[in-house]
């Protein structure tokens, strides 16, 4: 079993309205700083590491491409010089289309990324607006056009829906365009207003409406279908791949394979304990400088923790639960709403299913 | 009360402190007792009014002014023991004190008699009004005469009692005393110029009416000689004493450690203490004629002495006749109480044991609901009593509780059988049975000319029947109308204050059973009944009532996995239905960075919500809905309980 390497960077651009991740906007001056930190921790954990191999690493943010492609060069060079980075690993930056261009891109693949992530979100003009998002429709096509013109192999498009002013057909609009491009990757998710975020406050206030769950319900369909025809396989709640294209990274955590997260406020996994660095960039630079784990709290999984995200991790890849392991009548109930499957003694969730996991979820562990 | 202790006639044992007290109690010598106040000099009198008419304010005044309280323990509403009364704003529980106050260079004894305010409690109050020979009926001068001050005064007159009206708040900038006293005057038959005007607030002129009350309020009569009857006005139970009756003597002489015996409760006891309240707890020798006090009866169940039985002495001195007026308590509300944790039913039984030890209107007996599992169907006085005792054991004994949506009790009439009913699913179906006799009560409403229209509609909307009209002044009107309880439970009292802008108020007393046509309704979860969303309805007002439950339903049970039929029926007839669809889409969109911990408290929190779910049949049900069954109704209690309260 291969572990992952996740590195946080929490610097943004901009904001964006509906975004409740540990990323920021003003802080590029921290940029260089931040890059030494980060080798700075990976030395930290090298020893604790060095019996784990590697086989995927996943530069996160905020907006990692906001970094100058040399730092971005030598940080993972640097992380393979201190873990066991598989050579053949997969090694994916997510990027906005606006901060990138071809001389990156280029830049980028020669330092040994080999898969890129990119927020396209909508091909929704108007969607695209409601998120607060800084790129139009034509900025994804152009950056997706250049990262295969400097030889990416291995791209994968973000997508949201349900934001305000979506309609079930500019969704069928963005998800065709989407097809239409054939990145290798497609991961859509459905919108959550989260409370602490600019627009989590309008949808409060009555200022924006929030996104209704049956119209969203009606698009994760339509996602489903087209995506399907076209040849994706649809193999977690939110995501689809090309045969061999799966997310090797996402998986991992999905798996419950060890990982090793870098960088302000990432989170980190290893023999049933759970982990998670300082948020603030600011304290988590200081507490680096010093020399210290920048450790900002933890948890020990109980029986009852680990079967509970058994449970939804393992329903969320389809990979299932053994039918043995839960009750009867429960899962059979579940089968008859035609919410679940029995796949090889396994309990597998149906498209209909993925979509009230938590409810399924909730009733298989009960 | 230290202070009136030299005030006082020598030998008179009004104002012991308790340090006399003691070595009153080594000197015990049955022979040796003190005579108590001479009778003439006894004044028993209650003040009665209109919710937030200053009653309250002007008991404090008077225990200040008589030095019963020293300033340093005085705080209002001095005597409603009770947080609930202080917050409230209400009394529940009587409460007599006694008072020493000069006049003309005698010292007299006033026993004030603070009773409770609130339509639930009329027998109470009326109690407590027997225990006068007379009554103060206090008016806001801003707010003028009530449906209480109405009812407060007809049940002083029906009781003898002589009454001295008094406007209140004279310091209001919107006072109008003229109007009042006029309105007043007609009302007691009393020269408006005659009308005590006073502010209880500030004090003016509250000396002026103690000293109305000596003059005015006859002394008591009874002669020391006579069998000893004693009217029982109230009673409470005290862990360390037991029974504690609060008690006026009418005839004769209860001495401490008599053998007493319990007209109505048929029971024989030994009195292990008289006492007075001035305003604490003192005890005495005994009480004489015309007094007013306490007894510690030395029994252990509150329910062998209920408010209006008459004690007298056991044995050959004993009276042979009660004195006039006892009723045994009788609940008009009845609702189902169970915990909304299963696991609390013991708790929730120990509870009510409790409560009742101290509250002999409260009756309880074992249910079982299909949907809300083990309970108890509870019978109140009223809303108000139901509130109350529902606060109290949600407060005073940690309980969470669901109750159902109150009814009345029903009579079904099945040949010369009466079978009565107290839970509406209980009720029988339609065919089985000849007819149905519910409550009705006699209601009076003050209202502003202006609302006449808009009351009268109100109560012709519920089932009313006019008796009359009569005009307090050409701006005011006096309506009196027959109505069927059940309808002034369900949201009457609301609906009232909103169409006369608060303006209008309401006093009712039942009269009796009539004949109605009455039908139960059901609500169908997934084609299953839930009992406890059945109601008794009148049949012309059945369908839309299902209708508005059955809506009402819809927007309070969530989405499940399966669309969820809700349906009114009537016998076998749907009248209503409205569907809960399915819902689709329940999960967390995104993993994102490895970020399991936060997934995983997300769904907890989801767990802990959907375990505060009743399961009835496949359906999950918020403890909301059975409460929103009675949403109007319980929007009425409330308003119960303010119409009481009101004060900050």
């Amino acid at each position: 079993m291969t572990a992952g390497l996740y590195v946080h960077v929490p610097f943004c651009l901009t904001r964006c309205g509906y975004c409740d991740f540990n990323a920021y906007a003003g802080l590029g001056h921290l940029a260089w700083r931040y890059v030494e930190a980060l080798e700075a921790e990976a030395g930290l954990w090298a020893e604790e590491w060095r019996t784990e191999r590697f086989g995927s690493v996943f530069l996160g943010g905020g907006t990692p491409t906001t970094l100058d492609h040399a730092d971005l060069a030598r940080l993972l060079a640097g992380l393979r010089r201190r873990f066991d980075v598989e050579p053949a690993a997969e090694v994916t930056i997510e990027a906005n289309p606006d901060t990138v261009d071809a001389a990156k891109l280029d830049a980028l693949r020669e330092a040994g990324y080999t898969r890129l992530s990119m927020g396209a979100q909508s091909f929704d003009r108007r969607v695209l607006e409601a998120l607060e998002r800084v790129h139009g429709p034509a900025s994804v096509r152009r950056a997706f056009a250049a990262a295969r013109a400097a030889g990416h192999t291995n791209v994968n498009l973000d997508l949201i829906y349900g934001a305000n002013g979506e309609t079930h057909a500019s969704w069928r609009r963005t998800v065709e365009e989407t097809i239409a491009l054939r990145p290798e990757h497609v991961s859509a998710y459905a919108l959550t207003i989260e409370s602490a975020t600019p627009l989590g406050r309008k949808v409060q206030a009555g200022l924006v409406p929030g996104p209704d769950p049956d119209l969203q319900a009606d698009m994760f369909d339509l996602a489903c279908e087209l995506l399907g025809q076209a040849g994706y396989r649809h193999y977690e709640v939110s995501n689809w791949a090309l045969s061999g294209f799966e997310c090797r990274h996402n998986l991992g955590y999905w798996r419950k394979q060890p990982y090793l997260g870098m960088g302000a406020g990432a989170h980190s996994y290893r023999d049933g304990r759970r982990w998670w660095n300082l948020r603030p960039p600011a304290e988590y630079l200081d507490v680096v400088e010093h020399g210290r784990h920048p450790v900002g709290g933890e948890e020990r999984l109980t029986q009852e923790d680990e079967r509970l995200e058994e449970i939804f991790l393992k329903l969320r890849i389809l990979e299932g639960v053994p039918v043995t392991s839960v009750a009867d009548e429960v899962a059979s109930g579940f089968v008859e709403q035609g919410l679940l499957c029995e796949l090889d003694g396994h309990l597998v969730p149906t498209e209909r299913g993925m979509l009230v996991l938590n409810e399924v979820v909730l009733g298989l562990a009960s | 009360m230290l202070a009136t202790a030299s005030e006082c006639t020598s030998g008179h044992v009004t104002s012991l402190t308790s340090r006399e007290h003691s070595r009153w109690r080594r000197a015990s010598d049955p022979g040796e007792y003190a005579v108590v106040t001479e009778t003439s000099r006894i004044r028993n009198f209650c003040i009665v009014a209109h919710i937030d008419h200053g009653k309250s304010t002007l008991a404090d005044r008077i225990l200040e002014l008589t030095h019963a309280v020293a300033a340093r323990d005085m705080r209002d509403q001095y005597l409603d023991r009770m947080d609930l009364e202080r917050e409230r704003g209400i009394t529940i529980k009587a409460q007599a004190v006694r008072l020493t106050y000069e006049h003309g260079g005698i010292p007299y004894e006033l026993n004030l008699i603070d009773t409770p305010g609130h339509v639930d409690f009329t027998y109470e109050v009326s109690r407590s009004l027997a225990a006068c020979e007379g009554a103060v009926l206090l008016v806001d001068a801003a707010q003028g005469i009530e449906a209480q001050t109405l009812a407060n005064f007809h049940l002083a007159s029906d009781a003898g009692l002589v009454i001295i009206p008094v406007l209140n708040k004279i310091d209001l900038p919107q006072a109008d005393p003229e109007e009042t006293a006029r309105e007043v005057g007609e009302l007691v038959g009393w020269d408006p110029k005659d009308v005590l005007r006073i502010s209880a607030k500030t004090g003016q002129d509250v000396p002026a009416l103690l000293q109305k009350v000596i003059e005015l309020v006859p002394a008591p009569q009874g002669r020391r000689e006579d069998p000893l009857r004693a009217l029982v006005f109230d009673s409470t139970f005290d862990a360390y004493r037991g029974v504690v009756a609060y008690i006026r003597v009418k005839d004769g002489v209860l001495p401490s450690r008599a053998k007493i015996h319990l007209m109505a409760a048929n029971a024989d006891s030994e009195a292990e203490e008289c006492g007075v309240f001035a305003p604490e707890a003192i005890p005495v020798p005994e009480l004489g004629p015309g007094e007013v006090g306490y007894l510690v009866t030395g029994m252990k169940d509150v329910h062998l002495a209920k408010v209006g039985d008459t004690v007298t002495t056991a044995g050959k001195q004993r009276a042979r006749e009660p004195l006039p007026g006892y009723r045994e308590p009788k609940p008009m509300v009845w609702s189902g109480l169970y915990p909304a944790e299963g696991g609390d039913y013991t708790a929730l039984r120990d509870a009510l044991d409790k409560l009742k030890l101290n509250d002999a209107a409260l009756q309880f007996e074992p249910e079982t609901s299909k949907a809300l599992g083990f309970g108890f169907r509870c019978g109140f006085l009223g809303l108000l009593h139901m509130d109350i005792v529902k606060e109290r054991l949600e407060r005073e004994f940690g309980l969470e509780l669901i109750a159902t949506a109150p009814n009345v009790e029903f009579h079904v009439i099945r040949g010369n059988e009466v079978i009565v009913v107290h839970n509406p699913s209980e009720m029988p179906p339609p065919g089985t049975y000849d007819q149905v006799e519910e409550p009705v009560v006699l209601a009076t409403i003050v209202t502003p000319s202006t609302y006449l229209g808009a009351v009268l509609e109100l109560c012709q909307s519920r089932r009313g029947e006019l008796i009359d009209i009569t005009y307090l002044s050409p701006e005011r009107a006096e309506v009196h109308y027959r109505l069927p309880l059940a309808e002034i439970i369900f949201d009457f009292f609301d609906q009232l204050k909103s169409k006369t802008r608060g303006y209008a108020s309401l006093d009712y007393e039942p009269v009796g059973y009539e004949r109605a046509d009455l039908v139960r309704v059901d609500i169908l979860l997934h084609g299953e009944p839930v009992d406890a969303f059945s109601s008794v309805v009148h049949r012309d007002k059945a369908a839309q009532y299902g209708r508005q439950l059955v809506e009402r339903l819809r927007e309070l049970i969530p989405r499940q996995l399966f669309d969820v039929a809700i349906q009114a029926a009537i016998g076998s007839r749907i009248v209503a239905r409205e569907t809960v669809k399915a819902k689709r889409k329940d999960v967390l969109a995104k993993c994102y960075g490895g970020d399991i911990t936060r997934k995983r408290k997300l769904l907890e929190q989801q767990k802990k919500g959907k375990a505060r779910l009743r399961r009835v049949g496949r359906v999950d049900v918020p403890q909301e809905a059975f409460i929103a069954a009675l949403r109007v109704d319980q929007r009425a209690g409330q308003k119960a309980g303010q119409r009481t309260g009101g004060k900050p």
